[in-house]
């Protein structure tokens, strides 16, 4: 008992001086704090009110959603390793522990904060919706716990084991890139609906019934079943917890004597010289390929492209299926994607982060501070172009509308210039730090989420906004508008630029500290 | 001798922290000159002010005569920096790293091409030329961030602790190379605490201690006959030695 306490005390310790002194950290907890009861309370009342629905029906969705509760305390820590704020086991090694102290004290740790709170009170939410009776409830009552625990035994399972992956770098490149995968996977069902495959209804009851004898299935039917089935299904689940924990404590014992992997890597290829051949030597060439090789280098930039086309794709399923069809599908296609590229330079300092200092230290005049900006504007057009070609072919074809692929492929080279226009200025008013470990639920470094929304919705507005001429022009038949769309773009893109030039480099030590926040 | 650096009451504020506390700084030409004094003393802040990097709440900062906030063409082309905590831009490999520092300050590409091997040549670097930088150890970190701080030759160089965290043998690598770039009568300033070295190293040595510079001057001036580390404990005043009241369970004559 005395070990909980201490435990507890020394994690709610950490996240309040976490927060000491930093407005901006105040109001992002703040901000978690009124997320996670919004989602706790909202959680429990939507569960709740399955008790009016069909007793089947009620017990799939809980078996649903246990499940979905589950998968998430395993993958969500994992995608956002470093930015956990449970206690590094690493930091505790040192003192003389013995293992059983250290696992009680890392579970109630686990177990103290705000989100592990709004699970507990989502999952309880099912001794309402699904409980009948006191022995139901009292088993119930049970289930929710031993449910509970088991996701935060098998969220520090996961994260422990993959630990010594984790340390190394191309361990990390490679699960920073595996986390946005997931986020769509996430997605799949949802698209699958989209599309009508079958009757809702029925597909519930057969995942459900996959699920029956899944941990989050057993503890769903214990709830449900209450009596002694029920409580032979929480024994069951139990035991899986102790397993689950003892692995925990094997995985935990080996991570603390394993050494950190250092990466010995081989070389990068030798540049091949191409943008030299086509741009004049000088600044405006090196930071070009500069920013192609951090496109394809940095698992961030990695992160931001694949998420573009992603969504892309995602929209080019809804549009499909909601029976969008005609020349308005290529072209709103297309300038969607031209639209989600462009945003990726909104916040364009941001992955420079810390190493931004090098710019501002040779940048004595404008002009330079201009030119870095156009380069990566020519840097991130030479990859959109071709990208934008092909959504809009493949996009044209499939609606049988292969005359629409030149005005497809005008408005997205619009929408692009548009977009680099207005990320330009945003990036030198709003710059925030984009953390090297990003994940999928933040791009910002922690107290910075303001800075990224306000970015973001910035962005998006000013593009909205700049874009509805044509928008307009075209829905309304003027497609022929189209063909000025990319000197628009240009000139807006240039007008942009010029503007962010003179804020940017003037602000250049407030950009500077803007994205060297420690993350 | 003129100035290579000379800053009037250089003050800078965080909230109610005053971390900079009116600094006159001052560094002659062709000196090889440590700005020493205990953690938090403003060291980092001073450097960052000088150098363009962060804006000061008041004061002047001038480089070789020109005004750092002013004429900020001419004092970038003069300054080379390698602040503290080895921030480069990790996904280009050394060589890269070089090749994109000197095209940024417009070098031509063939010329950059000759100092960057030269330079590698000289850190020891060359066969981690392709690696990218952030697999890099911190004692080639620091390497390739002198490397990239002396590609466009500036004549005064602020090195932010250049020898924390490094090995020996790099360590001395980084000495020679500073030593011959001073010899040619260019400036270089660097923050320690490392006492030995500096006394090794500098003619030239300011002690800052809370946000104040305590004393400035050609080191034998500033040492007063003492060692430079007596001279430093005497100036910023540490704390006594253990040797009286307290501590008395530490030991092996307590333990049982």
């Amino acid at each position: 008992m005395n070990t909980v306490a201490l435990f507890a005390g020394l994690k709610l310790r950490l996240i309040t001086g976490n927060l000491r002194g930093d407005t901006a950290r105040q109001v992002g907890f703040a901000f978690t704090l009124i997320l996670a009861a919004g989602a706790a309370v909202g959680g429990f009342a939507l569960i709740s009110l399955l008790r009016l629905a069909p007793a089947d029906l009620a017990l799939a969705v809980v078996t649903l959603l246990y499940t979905a509760l589950l998968v998430g305390w395993m993958i969500v820590p994992l995608m956002a390793f470093g930015l956990d704020d449970t206690l590094d086991p690493a930091r505790l090694s040192l003192f003389p522990l013995r293992t059983g102290v250290l696992a009680v004290g890392m579970f109630t740790a686990s177990a103290t904060g705000v989100w592990p709170v709004a699970t507990l009170v989502v999952t309880a939410g099912a001794l309402v919706g699904l409980a009948s009776g006191i022995g139901g409830v009292l088993v119930g009552l049970l289930s929710v716990l031993v449910h509970f625990a088991l996701c935060l035994v098998a969220s520090r399972l996961v994260t422990t084991a993959l630990s010594g992956a984790l340390r190394s770098r191309r361990g990390r490149d490679a699960l920073a890139v595996a986390a946005i995968a997931v986020v769509l996977l996430f997605q799949l069902p949802n698209l699958l609906m989209n599309r009508g495959f079958g009757d809702p209804a029925g597909m519930l009851h057969d995942m459900a019934g996959a699920l029956r004898w899944t941990p989050s299935g057993l503890a769903a039917h214990a709830i449900a079943d209450g009596g002694l089935a029920g409580l032979g299904e929480v024994a069951v689940l139990a035991v899986v917890v102790l397993v689950v924990g003892w692995l925990w404590i094997k995985a935990l014992g080996r991570a603390l004597v394993t050494a950190d992997s250092s990466t010995q890597a081989a070389s990068v290829r030798r540049e091949s010289g191409l943008t030299d051949r086509f741009l004049p030597d000088g600044l405006l060439a090196a930071v070009v390929s500069k920013e192609l090789k951090y496109v394809r280098r940095d698992p961030r930039y990695r992160i931001l492209w694949f998420a573009a086309v992603a969504v892309v794709l995602v929209m080019a399923f809804s549009f499909t299926g909601q029976g969008m069809s005609g020349a308005g599908l290529p072209i709103g296609l297309t300038a969607f994607c031209g639209m989600m590229i462009a945003i990726q330079l909104g916040n364009a300092y941001g992955i420079d982060g810390r190493s931004l200092w090098m710019n501002a230290v040779a940048f004595g005049s404008q002009r330079q501070f201009g030119l870095d900006l156009a380069g990566r504007h020519l840097a991130n057009a030479l990859i959109a172009l071709p990208v934008l070609l092909l959504v809009a072919v493949a996009s044209a074809l499939f609606a049988g509308e292969p005359g629409a692929i030149g005005w497809a492929l005008a408005a997205g080279a619009g929408v692009l210039g548009v977009g680099f226009g207005v990320g330009s200025v945003t990036s030198v008013l709003v710059p925030y730090t984009v953390p090297e470990r990003m994940n999928a639920f933040t791009g910002a470094a922690p107290g910075q989420g303001g800075q990224a929304f306000g970015c973001a919705l910035l962005a998006f507005t000013g593009v909205g906004v700049l874009s509805a001429p044509f928008a307009i022009a075209a829905a309304f038949g003027a497609v022929w508008v189209l063909a000025f769309a990319p000197l628009y773009g240009l000139a807006i893109e240039a007008l942009g630029r010029a503007l962010a030039t003179k804020i940017g480099f003037v602000r250049m030590p407030e950009l500077l500290e803007a994205v060297s926040r420690p993350t | 001798m003129s100035d290579a650096v000379r800053t009037t009451a250089l003050f800078k504020r965080y909230g109610p922290q005053v971390a900079v506390a009116e600094v006159d700084l001052v560094v002659p030409a062709g000196s090889f000159a440590g700005l020493v004094g205990p953690n938090g003393a403003g060291k980092t802040t001073t450097l960052s002010m000088i150098t363009g990097l962060l804006r000061p709440d008041g004061g002047e900062a001038h480089v070789d005569g020109h005004h750092v906030w002013r004429d900020p063409l001419q004092v970038k082309a003069r300054i080379g920096v390698l602040p503290e905590g080895l921030r480069l831009f990790e996904r280009l490999s050394g060589r890269e790293l070089l090749l994109y520092n000197g095209r940024l300050r417009g070098i031509p590409k063939p010329e950059v091409e000759r100092r960057a091997d030269e330079l590698l040549e000289v850190m020891d670097l060359t066969a981690a030329a392709g690696k990218l930088v952030v697999d890099y150890s911190t004692g080639m970190r620091k390497k390739i961030g002198l490397a990239a701080a002396l590609l466009h030759n500036p004549s005064v160089l602020f090195l932010d602790e250049p020898f924390e965290g490094v090995d020996p043998v790099s360590a001395n690598t980084l000495t020679e190379v500073l030593r011959r770039f001073t010899a040619s009568g260019s400036t270089v300033i660097f923050s320690s605490h490392v006492m030995d070295l500096v006394e090794r190293l500098c003619d030239w040595v300011s002690v800052m201690s809370g946000g104040h510079i305590v004393a400035q001057g050609p080191i034998d001036e500033v040492r007063a006959g003492r060692s430079l580390n007596q001279a430093f404990l005497d100036l910023v005043g540490g704390p006594q030695a253990a040797t009286g009241e307290g501590l008395g369970w530490l030991g092996s004559a307590e333990r049982r």
